[in-house]
C-alpha cells in the first residue's frame, strides 16, 4: 500500500516536473530514463532469471551508435524508426553473443557478458574510420512522431517534448515488462532461476527461455541507449566500456533487483544522487563505491528491499 | 583481482631498493584479514555479488589513490636503471626484467609447493574442491578463508611492488589493469595456480605479437581469446579434467 | 486511451515550457552579484593531472582578478565540476548553465569531450573557452561556425612546430623513421601532419613502424621491442602523459635511444618526469605553450612559477596558462564590452563580439582569441640538455614560434595550408 503510493506520488511529481521552472532537474531525469528502460531489460534476466551480465553497456553503446549512425550519416531523423531499428540491431547481434554466453550461469555468465563488452569497445575505440574511434559519432537532434519541432531550442526540446517522449518510451517499457514477467513465459524464467534442473525435467526450454530473456534484455538496454545519447548529442566508445556495465548493475542493486519498480527506483535515485554528491565533493567515486559495498554486503535487496521490510513490520 | 588492485594501490610510494621494495610488498598485506573481514558476509551468495564487490572497492582505491599521492604519476627513481642491462648478441635487456622474472618464477615455484606439499596447501586445495566436505572434517573455515585471502593480498602487492620500477604508477592503473588480470584469470581458468601463469604468458605472448604484426588488434585479441576459453573450455586452458 | 492521455500531457507540458521559455533560454547576465565562471576540470584517470594543471592557472588568475578588485568591481567566483566521459561533462555542462546560471564555462581537454561540449555550449547558449581539446573534426566539421564556443590552439601546432625543427636540426641525416602516439584523434592528426611536413620539406623518410598504444598505457615492452626490430633513424611521438616517461624509460633500459633520434612533441607537459637517468641529451622536446624555465620569461610567468613552485613543489607546465588565458580573456572582453556601451555592464552577445580578437597577457606573453575563436599563442621548444639544476631534462637553447607560423588560418584545411608552404 505504502509502495503503491509512494509510487504514485513520484509518478505525478514526474508529470508535473517539466512544469516546475527547473529545467536543469528536469533534463537531469533524462537519462535516468533511458538508464531506467535499460534497467528493466537488464532486471529480466538477473532479477527474474538469476544471470548477472557485466557487459550490458555493450547494448546501451549499440542503442547509441545506431542512433548516431541514423541521424547523423544517413538522415533518418524519425525517433520511432531510430527506436525500432536500434530494437532489431541488438536482437540481432543478441542472438549469437546470446547462445555463447547462456550455456553458462553464475560468474561465468558475468565474465563472458564483460568479455563481449570489452570486446565491442576495443572495435568502437580502434576501428577510427568506422565508429570515430575516441571521438565518437554525433547524435542528431531527432523528430518526436514526425514532427521536427525545429522552433524549439534544444533546452525547450528536451524539458518539453523529449522528456515527455521518454517518459512516455518508460511507461510502454515497464507495462511491457510487466505483462512479460506475470506471462508463463517470465514464470519459466524464475522456476528456471529456482531451480534450473528441476524446470528443464518440467518441460521448459532453459535455454531457450535464457536466451529469450537475453534478446530481451538487449533489446530493452538498445532503446535505453538511445534515449541516452540523444540528450548528449554523442556516442562514444566509454558507453561500451565495463565500468559503465557495472554502474549498470549499480543501479540494479541500489532499486532493488526483486522488485519490478526497483529498476526504475535504481536509476533515479543512482542519477539524483551522483548530481550532489558530485557538486560536494571531487571524491564522490569514493563515497558511491562506499554505497555500492553497503548495498552489497548489507542490503542486496536494494531500496525497495528496505521499503518492503518497513511495510512488513508495519502490517 | 582485488588483489592486483591492493598492490597497485599500496605498493607504489614506496622506497628505493628491491628488497625493501618486497618487504613493504608483504607488509602492507596486513590489510588483508581486514578487507577479508569485510567480504565474509557474502561468501554465501552468487559469485556475482563478489565481482560487484570487486567494482566497488576499484572505484573507492580510485578516490583514495587521488587523495594520498595526488594525480601525478609516480616514478621510483632508479631502482629500474639501477641493475644495469644484459647485452646477448644485438639484444639489449634490462637485468631488472630478468630479476621479475627470476622472482615470478619463484613465486611460482613456491607456491606449488606450498599448495602440493604443506598441511596447509592440502586444507586449501580441499576448501577449494568441497567446502562443506572439509568443514566437515574439521576445518575451521573461517581461518582458512582469511589466512588464503591475506595470502593473495600479499602476492598482489609483491606483484604490484615488482612491475612499478618498470614503469610508473598511475591513478587509473587499477581500472585499466583489473580487466588485464581479469582475461589472464579467464585464460588460465578460476583456481588453476598453473593456469594463471599460463594465462599470463598467454596475455603477454598476445599482445606483443599484435603490436608487431597488426596493432589495430591487440585489445581485440586478448578479449576474442578470452570469450573462446570461456566457451570451448569453461575452466580454462590448461584446467585437468578432473574438477 | 492511454495514449490520448499521454499525448494530452506532451501537449501540456510543450505549452507550460513555451510559457516559461523567457525565462529560461534568453540568457539575461546578473547585473550585481559575483560574476560566476564554471570550470571543468578532470579529476580522475590519464587527464587528472592536466586537468588539476589548468585548475591551478584558473585559480592563480582568479586569486589575482579579485585581490584587484574584480571584474568592473563584481567579485569573480569559480564554481568547479568534473570533466570525464562526453555524457557526463555534458551533463555537467548543463547543469552549470541551466542550475548554477554561470556567465561562462572553462575548460575540458580530451578530444572526445571537446567535440560533444561544442554543440552542447550552442544548444544551451552558453560561452565556452577550452583550455584544449580542438582537433581537426571538432574545427572542421561539427563546428564549422560557432557562436558560443571558443577553441584553443589547434592539436597540431606542437607537431608542425617539432616537425620543422626536426626538418631544421637533421635534414639528410636520417632515412627511416617510426611513430609511437597515441591511439586516438590527437594522435592520429599529429603524426598525419609530421608526416606530410617530412614531404613539405623533401625529405623522402621511410615509415617503418607506426604504433599506436592506448592513452595512458602502462606497459611499452611490446612497442620497445617492436622499434628495435624497426630500426628507424628517428623516433616521433606526441605523448603527453605519464605514459610519456614510461615509454623512454623502457626504451632507455632496452638501449633504443641511444643512437636513435627522438622528437617529443609534447611531452614537457610532464617534464619533471622525464629524469636525466632515462631521457637522452639532444631530443626535440615540446612545452606547448609555456616553458617553465623561459630565459625571456615576464614578470608575470616568473610570479606564476614561484607561486606554483611553492604551493604545489612542482614546475608549473602548459595547461595553466590555458587555464589562465581564459580567465583573463573573459574578463578583458567585458572589460572591452562595458567600455564600448559606455561603462554599463555588456550584454552576452557583446561580450562575445569582444572576445572575438580579444587580447590579453597570458602567462607566456600576450595572447589573443581570433575572430573565427580560435587560441593565438606561443609555443616553446627545444633541445634537452642535461645541464640544469634539476634531476629532470631542460631544453637549451629555448625556440619559440606564434601560432601565426604554427598553426593552420581561419578556413583552410590542414593539409591544403602545409602544402601551399614555401620552404
Amino acid at each position: 500500500m505504502i509502495v503503491r503510493a509512494l509510487g504514485l506520488i513520484a509518478g505525478a511529481a514526474l508529470v508535473l516536473l517539466p512544469l516546475a521552472g527547473v529545467p536543469y532537474t528536469t533534463t537531469l531525469l533524462l537519462p535516468a530514463f533511458g538508464y531506467a528502460v535499460a534497467l528493466l531489460g537488464l532486471n529480466l534476466l538477473f532479477g527474474s532469471t538469476g544471470l548477472l551480465s557485466f557487459g550490458h553497456a555493450l547494448f546501451i553503446a549499440l542503442g547509441g551508435y545506431t542512433a548516431a549512425a541514423l541521424t547523423g550519416r544517413f538522415g533518418v531523423r524519425s525517433l520511432e524508426l531510430v527506436l525500432l531499428a536500434a530494437a532489431l540491431v541488438a536482437a540481432l547481434v543478441a542472438v549469437p553473443i546470446g547462445l555463447l554466453c547462456v550455456r553458462y550461469v553464475k560468474i561465468y555468465f558475468g565474465m563472458l557478458t564483460l568479455a563481449f563488452g570489452m570486446l565491442f569497445y576495443s572495435f568502437l575505440y580502434k576501428f577510427y574510420a568506422l565508429t570515430g574511434g575516441d571521438e565518437g559519432m554525433r547524435v542528431l537532434r531527432p523528430m518526436l512522431l514526425g514532427r521536427p519541432l525545429e522552433h524549439l531550442d534544444t533546452v525547450a526540446y528536451l524539458t518539453g517534448p523529449f522528456y515527455y517522449y521518454a517518459l512516455g518510451v518508460l511507461v510502454v517499457a515497464a507495462l511491457v515488462m510487466r505483462r512479460l514477467v506475470g506471462s508463463p513465459f517470465g514464470l519459466s524464467l524464475r522456476s528456471i532461476r529456482e531451480n534450473a534442473a528441476k524446470a528443464e525435467s518440467l518441460g521448459i526450454g532453459v535455454r531457450r527461455c535464457r536466451l529469450a530473456a537475453f534478446v530481451v534484455a538487449a533489446v530493452f538496454g538498445a532503446i535505453g541507449g538511445v534515449l541516452l545519447v540523444v540528450p548528449t548529442g554523442l556516442a562514444d566508445p566509454l558507453l561500451a566500456y565495463w565500468t559503465h556495465s557495472g554502474n549498470l548493475v549499480f543501479m540494479l542493486l541500489l532499486g532493488g533487483f526483486d522488485h519490478f519498480l526497483g529498476p526504475v527506483l535504481g536509476a533515479l535515485v543512482f542519477i539524483l544522487l551522483q548530481d550532489s554528491v558530485m557538486s560536494l565533493t571531487s571524491y564522490w567515486r569514493f563515497v558511491f563505491g562506499a554505497i555500492l559495498a553497503v548495498i552489497v554486503i548489507f542490503f542486496p535487496r536494494g531500496l525497495m528491499g528496505l521499503l518492503d521490510a518497513r511495510r512488513a513490520a508495519a502490517s | 583481482m582485488s588483489a592486483v588492485r591492493w598492490a597497485l594501490a599500496l605498493g607504489w610510494p614506496t622506497p628505493l631498493f628491491l628488497p625493501v621494495l618486497l618487504a613493504a610488498g608483504l607488509a602492507l598485506a596486513a590489510v588483508g584479514p581486514v578487507i577479508e573481514r569485510l567480504l565474509r558476509p557474502i561468501y554465501d551468495r552468487d559469485e556475482s555479488f563478489q565481482l560487484l564487490l570487486t567494482f566497488a572497492l576499484v572505484l573507492m582505491f580510485e578516490d583514495v589513490i587521488r587523495f594520498v599521492w595526488g594525480t601525478a604519476p609516480h616514478q621510483l627513481g632508479n631502482v629500474y636503471l639501477a641493475y644495469g642491462q644484459v647485452r646477448v648478441g644485438a639484444l639489449t635487456v634490462p637485468t631488472y626484467n630478468l630479476i621479475v622474472i627470476a622472482c615470478s618464477a619463484g613465486i611460482a615455484a613456491g607456491m606449488g609447493w606450498f599448495l602440493a606439499r604443506t598441511r596447509f596447501g592440502r586444507i586449501v586445495r580441499a576448501t577449494a574442491e568441497n567446502r562443506e566436505m572439509a568443514a566437515a572434517m574439521g576445518v575451521d573455515m573461517t581461518r582458512v578463508y582469511a589466512r588464503v585471502f591475506t595470502l593473495g593480498v600479499a602476492l598482489g602487492t609483491v606483484g604490484g611492488a615488482l612491475v612499478i620500477p618498470a614503469t610508473a604508477a598511475v591513478n587509473e592503473m587499477g581500472i585499466e589493469l583489473i580487466v588485464e588480470a581479469f582475461a589472464v584469470v579467464v585464460i588460465g581458468g578460476l583456481g588453476s595456480m598453473r593456469g594463471a601463469f599460463a594465462g599470463a604468458l598467454v596475455v603477454g605472448v598476445v599482445k606483443a605479437v599484435a603490436i608487431a604484426t597488426w596493432p589495430e588488434v591487440e585489445m581485440l585479441a586478448i578479449y576474442v581469446i578470452v570469450i573462446a576459453v570461456l566457451v570451448l573450455r569453461p575452466a580454462g586452458l590448461f584446467a585437468r579434467a578432473t574438477a | 486511451m492511454r495514449l490520448t492521455r499521454r499525448r494530452f500531457l506532451k501537449l501540456t507540458g510543450v505549452g507550460a515550457v513555451a510559457a516559461a521559455l523567457p525565462l529560461d533560454v534568453v540568457p539575461v547576465l546578473a547585473q550585481s552579484g559575483p560574476v560566476r565562471l564554471g570550470i571543468l576540470a578532470a579529476r580522475a584517470g590519464v587527464l587528472a593531472p592536466v586537468g588539476e594543471s589548468g585548475l591551478r592557472g584558473v585559480q592563480f588568475a582568479t586569486d589575482r582578478i579579485n585581490a584587484a578588485g574584480g571584474i568592473l568591481g563584481r567579485r569573480l567566483e569559480l564554481i568547479v565540476e568534473e570533466e570525464s566521459s562526453p555524457k557526463d561533462t555534458v551533463e555537467r555542462f548543463r547543469k552549470l548553465a541551466l542550475s548554477d546560471k554561470v556567465d561562462a564555462v572553462s575548460g575540458a581537454i580530451s578530444t572526445g569531450v571537446g567535440l560533444a561540449l561544442g554543440p552542447a555550449a550552442e544548444e544551451m547558449k552558453t560561452i565556452w573557452l577550452a583550455w584544449d581539446a580542438t582537433t581537426q573534426k571538432g574545427v572542421e566539421e561539427s563546428m564549422p561556425k560557432p557562436k558560443y564556443s571558443f577553441r584553443s590552439t589547434d592539436n597540431e601546432c606542437e607537431a608542425v612546430m617539432a616537425s620543422i625543427l626536426t626538418a631544421r636540426h637533421w635534414k639528410g641525416k636520417f632515412k627511416t623513421v617510426a611513430g609511437i602516439n597515441p591511439d586516438y584523434s590527437y594522435g592520429r592528426d599529429n603524426w598525419a601532419a609530421f608526416l606530410a611536413i617530412m614531404k613539405k620539406y623533401g625529405i623522402e623518410a621511410q615509415v617503418v613502424s607506426e604504433l599506436w598504444p592506448k592513452l595512458g598505457a602502462t606497459d611499452f615492452t611490446s612497442h620497445v621491442a617492436t622499434l628495435i626490430q624497426a630500426k628507424p633513424d628517428l623516433i616521433f611521438s606526441c605523448f603527453w602523459a605519464g605514459d610519456t616517461p614510461i615509454f623512454m624509460k623502457q626504451a632507455h633500459a632496452a638501449g633504443l635511444t641511444k643512437s636513435t633520434k627522438v622528437v617529443l612533441t609534447t611531452g614537457g607537459g610532464v617534464h619533471e618526469s622525464l629524469k636525466k637517468d632515462f631521457t637522452p641529451e639532444g631530443a626535440i622536446l615540446g612545452y606547448n605553450c609555456f616553458y617553465f624555465e623561459n630565459p625571456k620569461a615576464s614578470a608575470l610567468a616568473k610570479e606564476f612559477t614561484r607561486w606554483h613552485a611553492e604551493k604545489f613543489k612542482e614546475w608549473p607546465n602548459y595547461e595553466s596558462d590555458h587555464g589562465y588565458f581564459t580567465v583573463v580573456a573573459f574578463k578583458a572582453a567585458i572589460e572591452r564590452a562595458a567600455k564600448a556601451a559606455g561603462g554599463k555592464w555588456p550584454t552576452q552577445d557583446a561580450i562575445i563580439q569582444a572576445l572575438e580578437g580579444v587580447e590579453a597577457e597570458s602567462l607566456s606573453g600576450p595572447r589573443r582569441y581570433r575572430e573565427d575563436h580560435i587560441m593565438e599563442a606561443a609555443f616553446f621548444q627545444g633541445v634537452t640538455t642535461h645541464r640544469n639544476r634539476h634531476d629532470f631534462v631542460t631544453i637549451d637553447p629555448v625556440e619559440s614560434m606564434s601560432t601565426k607560423q604554427i598553426q593552420k588560418p581561419s578556413g583552410v584545411g590542414l593539409y591544403d595550408w602545409i602544402n601551399g608552404w614555401k620552404v
